[in-house]
């Protein structure tokens, strides 16, 4: 089931971080890893709304999930394909600043945000499912 | 958490003020103020960075375009900047290009 459904806007990024931290703070995630989490959705909805749907209308959408040992969440939007983990646009971390691309830094700083990362294009959408382990925490099933 | 961004200018130097939460739907605020920097010439730039509570990779291409427009010989310092916004900065390798001081 859906949580949460947002245009594929800008505008909508201050309204899902709300959402990501809401659900990190359920999760029982430090601030480290809850700040981790939402870089890490940030930068690939962010993604999603500049160089997947372009300025089309569309729309971001979110669900949310947790076991003992991982907190995840999974993005979804209807943009063309596009594979962050497969393309991993080289930052050139290397480089000076006044030599660097602007660009592929986000995808770098979402995917080593995260414990693990999947994309799946299913059915003409893309899918990420974003995990961050939350076993460090006392399990609550206990 | 909407950004707020001031700048002001003394001499040479200027100083922008960062206030919550810089992100792309934020960052061309930022950006703006750099502009404003590098048309007045500065020979230093003061980012303060205390009161700036996320930064993603929006805040980052600021800072290229900063060191970009402003040239090498200007000093570019993030003072103040919270941990995880200063590991933002290291993983990108921009800490060789911004200096980095603590509040």
């Amino acid at each position: 089931m859906t949580a949460l459904r947002l245009p594929a806007a800008l505008d909508s990024l201050d309204e899902l971080a709300r959402y990501v931290l809401a659900f990190a703070v359920r999760a029982g995630l430090p601030p480290e890893a809850a700040y981790r989490l939402r870089l890490a959705v940030d930068e690939l909805a962010t993604n999603a709304v500049l160089h997947g749907y372009r300025g089309r209308d569309g729309e971001l959408r979110i669900t949310t999930g947790m076991d003992a040992q991982t907190a995840w969440i999974r993005l979804e939007d209807d943009a063309p394909p596009f594979d962050p983990g497969a393309a991993r646009p080289d930052p050139h971390i290397g480089l000076p600043l006044a030599q660097r691309p602007i660009g592929g830094l986000g995808i770098h700083l979402a995917l080593i945000a995260l414990d693990d990362y999947q994309h799946t294009r299913t059915d003409g959408h893309n899918t990420s499912l974003l995990v961050i382990r939350r076993d460090h925490q006392a399990d609550p099933t206990e | 958490m909407p950004l707020t961004v001031t700048v002001s200018t003394t001499g040479q130097a200027a100083t922008i003020d960062l206030t919550g939460e810089l992100d792309a739907a934020s960052a061309p605020a930022f950006h703006d103020t750099i502009e404003q920097a590098a048309a007045a010439g500065v020979r230093e730039l003061v980012i303060r960075a205390h009161r700036l509570t996320y930064m993603a990779s929006a805040g980052l291409r600021s800072l290229v375009f900063a060191r970009q427009k402003l040239g090498d010989d200007v000093r570019i310092t993030v003072l103040g900047a919270i941990a995880p916004v200063a590991r933002t900065i290291r993983q990108a390798g921009f800490d060789c290009s911004v200096t980095l001081v603590d509040a």
